[in-house]
């Protein structure tokens, strides 16, 4: 072997990895992943999302959810202290109502925010339409071979300025998630734990999210009742007094 | 008291554990939602510039019930049932609401009382000429003691567009605003371009005519404004806005001025002083989660002023979660100005404290 051999070598695998980098169409494993989280174009999900404060349970919040098309998303909160709440997300646009007030309150994408598990966390589930994916790397997460991308805000209702995702090589089902702020702090962790069938689809069934803030803290969401409905368009009018 | 005891008996046995699975529900015929709470609240007036006790005990009972009929047939009531003691002891039913709805496709049709509210003004309203009475120093009425007025209401909602046609009767309002009839009402809602847009008119008869128009919009991440204009013999403007830092704090501020008319004149001010200027700031912070110990704390406080007579109210609200179940809550109102002449210098106390602790099931 001549002395450029290990040179060459380096730079054919330099240029492969890159080749096989670019070959990952990072925004079509997004879609395939966010496929995991919306069985159907027009559904209804429960979600249950119990928060640990030092290994320990302190609270417990339920909500029902149902999803039209990929804008239109409407929360019921079931849990006792937070019943007759409701949570509107149409496309960028959110209103909270509250039994309190008897009307949609208009809220904006940052009070949104709160807790382990935030209300985008339930209601903003299609990444592909609200980031912009890129290809970083491959990478293994204990022994399952996985694309990363890095997902950046297209949009203001985006819960998250930036995430890195981590997918299953084989079917692109979401491993884990960093989330991210503006300033580049990491505040969140996800783990997606379990899976599920319904009606021959893969959908997730339970996942984690840590608090990189409060290390002790974090929040177990399960899905459940995972079903194709359909849902009429009033439902999802921000004016209509009548939520349930 | 007598009352409490069947009723609590009966709310306690007919709650289920927790709503149905939604995949169940959805085959089901009737779906059906419930709440149930008990409050309990102690209050106590320093300074108390009228005959009378400077504590008092209010017990509130409060439920809830809902059931769908196919998405079709609706029926909604919600009760409040409260002693209050302060010298003595009175007792009082509220139904605060009680309705029956028929949806028909686009449309949907209502008969019953219903809380109804149209402005989206925080503190104060131009355009909520179906809403109950709005406290500024109380805004979100929070023992959710407002009434709904009793109504036949037509709401037909296409797309992004909502058309709703009212006829409120003289019932509740003339116990509010005396000398007032029947209301007509119809509002056009829409979302253009984010801006979350209405137009109404009414009539109430034997009353001046009504038009007004209110709007929200949310620019970038933190920050919502919001207006209402309405003119009923004259203009009344509210420009309002919020902001929501990236650390949670939420601050509220508006701008409102009515005429000083019949309709829009608060109890106790004479028709001589001429229309009247109000501010209203609030800052808030839901979940202190930052704070170590702190995680299941709500803080509040605001500020009403009246920049005609000078006069304010500062008004203080703390909570916290006890589990999934407890909610304790403390109030503070502390009013100031000229007794004799001035809006909140005329309240008869120089501060109110109440503390009470909230079960929610």
């Amino acid at each position: 072997m001549s002395r450029k051999s290990p040179l060459l070598f380096c730079c054919g695998l330099l240029v492969a990895r890159v080749a096989g980098a670019q070959s990952v169409d990072a925004q079509a494993l997004v879609e395939r992943s966010d496929a995991t989280r919306n069985g159907w174009p027009s559904y209804g999900v429960r979600v249950r999302i119990s928060n640990y404060e030092a290994g320990k349970q302190d609270e417990e919040h339920l909500y029902q959810v149902s999803q039209k098309g990929t804008e239109k998303t409407h929360v019921e909160f079931l849990s006792p202290r937070e019943k007759g709440q409701y949570l509107l997300m149409l496309g960028d646009d959110m209103w909270m109502y509250l039994p309190d007030t008897s009307r949609p309150v208009r809220i904006t994408p940052l009070e949104r925010l709160s807790g382990n598990a935030s209300n985008g966390d339930v209601a903003r589930t299609h990444y592909a339409l609200d980031y912009e994916a890129t290809y970083l790397r491959a990478e293994k997460v204990e022994e399952t071979n996985c694309h990363v991308v890095e997902l950046k805000a297209k949009r203001k209702g985006s819960t998250y300025q930036r995430i890195e995702y981590w997918l299953r090589v084989e079917d692109a089902r979401p491993v884990k998630a960093e989330f991210y702020l503006t300033s580049g702090k990491h505040i969140k962790s996800e783990t997606f734990d379990e899976f599920q069938k319904v009606n021959g689809r893969t959908l997730v069934r339970r996942t984690t999210i840590y608090d990189c803030i409060r290390k002790s803290s974090r929040s177990v969401m399960e899905y459940s009742g995972f079903a194709p409905r359909e849902f009429p368009d009033k439902l999802f009018h921000q004016g209509r007094a009548d939520r349930f | 008291m007598s009352f409490f005891a069947p009723a609590l008996a009966v709310l306690l046995l007919g709650l289920p554990g927790e709503p149905p699975d939604e995949q169940a529900a959805a085959e089901k015929a009737i779906q059906t939602r419930e709440s149930f709470s008990v409050t309990d609240e102690g209050s106590s007036v320093a300074g108390l510039r009228a005959p009378g006790s400077d504590w008092g005990n209010l017990l509130l009972l409060q439920s809830s019930f809902a059931c769908k009929w196919k998405d079709r047939w609706r029926f909604s009531s919600s009760l409040a049932a409260f002693t209050k003691t302060q010298d003595e002891t009175h007792a009082q039913v509220r139904w605060r609401e009680m309705y029956v709805g028929l949806s028909a496709g686009e449309l949907d049709l209502t008969i019953g009382k219903r809380l109804q509210r149209w402005g989206t003004g925080y503190a104060f309203t131009a355009t909520g000429i179906l809403d109950p009475p709005r406290t500024a120093a109380d805004p979100t009425d929070r023992l959710s003691l407002n009434e709904g007025r009793e109504m036949i209401q037509a709401d037909w909602i296409h797309s992004s567009h909502a058309f709703n046609l009212v006829w409120g009767s003289a019932g509740l309002l003339e116990r509010h605003r005396p000398g007032m009839r029947e209301t007509v009402a119809f509002r056009y809602n829409t979302l253009i371009s984010g801006f979350d847009a209405a137009a109404i008119v009414a009539y109430d008869r034997g009353g001046p005519a009504f038009a007004g128009a209110n709007f929200t919009r949310v620019l970038g991440q933190a920050v919502e404004v919001h207006s209402e204009l309405a003119w009923r013999e004259g203009a009344a403007v509210l420009l309002g806005g919020k902001y929501t830092h990236s650390s949670g704090v939420t601050i509220i501020a508006e701008l409102y001025t009515p005429p000083n008319t019949a309709y829009y004149r608060p109890t106790g001010m004479p028709p001589s002083v001429g229309r009247q200027h109000y501010a209203y700031v609030r800052t808030s912070k839901s979940r202190l989660r930052e704070l170590p110990g702190w995680k299941e704390w709500d803080v509040a406080l605001s500020l009403v002023a009246n920049l005609d007579d000078r006069s304010h109210i500062a008004v203080c609200d703390a909570g916290r979660r006890l589990g999934n179940h407890l909610y304790a809550h403390a109030h503070a109102e502390a009013p100031a100005g000229k007794r004799s002449a001035s809006q909140y210098g005329m309240i008869p106390y120089s501060a109110l404290i109440s503390v009470g602790v909230r079960l929610q099931m």
